[in-house]
């Protein structure tokens, strides 16, 4: 055994957490971000090769937020593994947890980004906001757009963390009198070329920066430029955001045999039927939330009783809601030409009796891929290309 | 000629807060407190489906999410002419509490702490001391030479992550407003517990978790009622996690409140503001009742501790100070507008996106302090009996010495385990509900009209949400947050805000390190 491990080992035993439980968090995050077993002792040597040495220095900027990201991080901590994690991470700015207040704050962001150029993270929480020349969030005096201008260009990469970073999230949605957007677009019209990630979900999930942290630092795929072909075109890790809610939903069976609830507090909640009826996002929503679910795996959504709100939707606000009365497209068993099978007039009023008859028409088999052409990957819905294309989110 | 500082960004609380001051003779003579960031959460409810409010509006605060959800949801209730089911009512209220606590414990031990405590300072702490002092203040003990020796990796590491600004001739370790008498060995021991309180408050989060899906942003109580189906299994997942945060609550966070409070008695003398404190309550009993509650409304005046019911017709919001449409002025949220229009930040006219609301003409402290006290004088029982053995801990029966930032601190860690106590007693009275048969939780009703207004008390203070649905959809919404109501400006008669008045009698040690004035400022968990 080598100090390092030796170290990492008294950090672990520290904080309770014993090296079984740290392989099997290794393998955790193997399973998430799609890497075989194989790949575990090259994650746990990583992880302890950088416990060990020099911390990778970070900054958190907040933007037009309500500091829900950030308190979803905080409930992903020690004695936690994901903590030790986070550790590796040296927050040398981060307005909600530290120490320093004014302008000593400031002063360590600017020196962070003077000592460390192009070799620090920023992480993003909350929407860029440029409305009222940039006023309406004033940082130290003057717009926060200026913070980002200092600090953005300077970074060695960015991740956006939840759907305002990544583009706007509620903020930006109508009548967006504040001039909300996304980093990513912003980044773009100030030309700044810094790689963004972006982890949609309102608010971010802890275990999506943990497996970023990993996969971004420790493994060196930003280094070698790896981490942009695990990206979709969104800036989205694929991993994490490339399967649907319904495609890995605990009640996905229910679905099947058209066994759904049509009122809340229901039998047929107790049960744990499909809430698709009562307007679940679930078969539109891209994230793998039923997989990791939420704080520290206590729960999820679904699992409480709520349909899914798409939360990790782009400009989710305006195409979700209302978030109990229809679903906005169904998506699943999309043709090989992309017409998909969207029954549209159908979703706008789906109700117990229309919901049911999809079932008799065989409907809930095609959605579930097992007939017809079989399930199409979902890479990207034709509403986001079009999306896309008008130039709604960049 | 006065000095003046500027705190901007005040860090460590919810948001965007810039605090600026002028400085006599050793004391804050004048005050201007400014919330920086607008989003415009009212604008974006208009002609939005009535449910959906409940999910949209929890999201202007990632801290306080559930009590913002309750408000809407209260607010859509009210215009729909819903009465929730009795089981609603105890779920929402577990919820709530487990919110409060996370709340609490987070503030308290990773937000406020390190204004009491000079972390630095723990390293020179004798770990045998450490642990008789432990035993003697009656706190629980931790490994505290394992948390030493973590502190002093961090600072020989010469890289402080979240502790930058801390050392070196800039830090502020070491600061004169330090309580200089305090062992390094309490020192030691709030360090440890400031660690310990984190897996605490996430704990507190993962009952939310499991009866509202989420936390932050949770999903179950929509109009009507809750999605959320408890189970026996779910209950007892609920119920050993409370009891588990009970447990930290009673048996860290309270004797290390009365630990450290004695080591600050001067800060009973100032940071008490207006002595205003309204409390719209929190916490239904059947009865559904707002005066019924078990933290019941009131206003307390000018440091009177006579309580005056009260009514949300006597809210009017200023915004002579801020920056929205100046004929606006003046209106109760029913009838509110939020209209921005942004000028400059000139701290003659307009230097805030806060509006100023007023009670009666008067601002009002809203919070734990604003709770406790109006619950202390309607005789609420177990509020009545901590809040006396915190007053015998620091010497005297007087009540009044609570309107002061140490009152203020106290009165959040004290009404934890008030609320710690309620809640397991909640989780109790819904299994028996469950046993008895009373298993209803959701009331549907859509009328296409209607107004209403949830009033409600989130951890840092009174908020209410206001809705007018016609036809069908959301005509008007308007939002009254504890925030406004502390850290609002001044009122169209230039009256200060709360925050403002508090500050002003501080006392300063050092200009260029205003300890002080950021411990009042967070002293509402702005």
């Amino acid at each position: 055994m080598t100090n390092e491990v030796r170290a990492f080992e008294d950090r672990l035993a520290e904080r309770g957490v014993s090296r079984r439980d740290f392989l099997k968090f290794c393998g955790s995050v193997a399973a998430m971000l799609g890497l075989s077993e194989a790949m575990v002792p090259q994650i746990a040597a990583a992880v302890e090769a950088a416990a060990a040495s020099k911390l990778t220095p970070a900054v958190w900027l907040d933007g037009g937020l309500c500091t829900g990201c950030t308190e979803s991080t905080a409930q992903s901590t020690n004695p936690d593994v994901a903590g030790i994690v986070l550790d590796i991470l040296s927050m040398n700015y981060m307005e909600t947890i530290m120490y320093a207040t004014g302008d000593v704050a400031e002063a360590a962001l600017k020196k962070t980004v003077e000592d460390f150029k192009g070799k620090f993270i920023m992480v993003y929480e909350g929407s860029v906001m440029t409305g009222f020349e940039g006023n309406a969030l004033r940082v130290a005096g003057k717009p926060g757009l200026e913070q980002i201008k200092e600090v953005a260009p300077n970074a060695a990469a960015i991740i956006a963390v939840g759907s305002c970073a990544v583009d706007g999230g509620w903020v930006k949605s109508e009548p967006n009198l504040v001039g909300a957007m996304g980093i990513s677009e912003y980044l773009k019209q100030e030309n700044i070329k810094t790689p963004v990630i972006n982890l949609p979900t309102c608010p971010v999930n802890p275990e999506w920066i943990v497996a970023m942290v990993i996969d971004v630092l420790l493994l060196g795929k930003l280094e070698n430029g790896e981490i942009l072909k695990e990206l979709d075109e969104f800036g989205r890790p694929k991993l994490i955001f490339g399967q649907t809610i319904h495609d890995n939903c605990p009640r996905r069976g229910h679905f099947e045999n058209g066994e759904f609830v049509y009122k809340f507090g229901s039998a047929e909640e107790v049960k744990g039927y499909c809430l698709y009826a009562v307007g679940c996002k679930g078969p539109q929503t891209y994230t793998n939330c039923p997989i990791v679910r939420w704080n520290n795996q206590a729960s999820w959504c679904v699992e409480s009783g709520s349909p899914c709100i798409g939360c990790g939707d782009f400009n989710w606000v305006d195409e979700n809601a209302p978030f109990l009365g229809r679903t906005r497209r169904i998506g699943i068993g999309m043709a090989k030409n992309g017409a998909g099978y969207n029954p549209g007039s159908v979703a706008a009023v789906a109700g117990g009796v229309v919901a049911g008859a999809l079932v008799v028409h065989g409907f809930g088999m095609a959605a579930a891929g097992r007939i017809g052409e079989g399930p199409a990957t979902e890479e990207m819905k034709d509403y986001d290309k079009k999306r896309m294309k008008k130039g709604g989110d960049k | 000629m006065a000095d003046k500082f500027v705190l901007d960004p005040i860090t460590r609380i919810e948001g965007h807060l810039r605090v600026e001051c002028e400085v006599t003779d050793g004391k804050i003579s004048n005050a201007w407190v400014s919330g920086t960031l607008f989003r415009g959460m009212e604008t974006v409810m208009k002609g939005r489906a009535p449910s959906d409010a409940f999910y949209i509006a929890q999201r202007i605060c990632g801290v306080c999410p559930i009590s913002h959800g309750h408000a809407s949801t209260m607010s859509a209730e009210s215009a729909m002419g819903i009465t929730i089911p009795n089981g609603a009512r105890i779920v929402r209220n577990i919820i709530e509490a487990a919110q409060y606590l996370h709340s609490h414990i987070l503030w308290f031990y990773t937000l406020a702490a390190l204004d009491y405590i000079d972390p630095a300072k723990a390293l020179s702490a004798n770990i045998a001391d450490t642990y008789a002092l432990a035993e003697k203040a009656g706190t629980t003990s931790s490994d505290f030479a394992g948390v030493q020796k973590r502190l002093k990796a961090l600072v020989d590491g010469g890289n402080l992550s979240i502790f930058s600004g801390l050392l070196g001739p800039d830090g502020w370790s070491g600061h004169p407003a330090y309580a200089k008498d305090m062992p390094a060995e309490l020192v030691l021991i709030a360090v440890a517990h400031y660690l310990e309180a984190l897996e605490m408050q996430a704990e507190a989060t993962r009952v939310i978790a499991v009866m509202g899906g989420k936390f932050p942003h949770f999903m179950t109580s929509i109009p009507g009622g809750t999605a959320w189906m408890p189970t026996e299994e779910k209950l007892d997942d609920v119920l050993f996690r409370l009891l588990k945060v009970k447990a930290f609550v009673d048996n860290t966070m309270i004797p290390d409140t009365l630990a450290i409070a004695p080591f600050y008695k001067a800060a009973l003398g100032f940071g008490g503001g207006h002595g205003n404190f309204l409390a719209w309550g929190v916490f239904n009993d059947p009865s559904m009742e707002g005066s019924k509650r078990y933290l019941p409304q009131g206003a307390l005046f000018a440091g009177s501790l006579a309580p005056v019911d009260t009514s949300p017709d006597k809210i009017k919001e200023d915004v002579s100070h801020a920056w929205f449409n100046q004929a606006d002025t003046g209106l109760n949220p029913a009838s509110g507008k939020t209209e921005p229009v942004w000028t400059d930040y000139n701290l003659d006219k307009q230097y805030t996106w806060a509006k100023a609301p007023r009670y009666d003409g008067k601002p009002m402290e809203a919070g734990p302090l604003s709770r406790m006290l109006v619950a202390y004088v309607r005789g609420v029982e177990p509020v009545k009996a901590i809040v006396d053995k915190a007053l015998a801990a620091l010497g005297t029966n007087d009540p009044t010495v609570l309107v002061s930032l140490l009152g203020r601190v106290a009165a959040r860690n004290l009404e934890s385990a008030v609320v710690a106590e309620w809640s397991i007693e909640w989780c109790n009275e819904l299994i028996a509900a469950l046993k008895g048969g009373d298993v209803k939780f959701f009331e549907e009703k859509t009328p296409d009209k209607g107004a209403g207004a949830g009033l409600w008390e989130a951890p840092r203070g009174a908020l209410g949400h206001w809705m007018t649905i016609e036809s069908g959809r959301i005509a008007e919404y308007q939002v009254c947050t504890p925030s406004t109501w502390n850290m609002g400006g001044r009122s169209d008669d230039g009256t200060p805000g709360v925050m403002e008045q508090a500050l002003i009698g501080t006392p300063v040690a050092d200009v260029t390190k205003p300890l002080e004035a950021a411990r009042i400022a967070r002293s509402f968990d702005p």
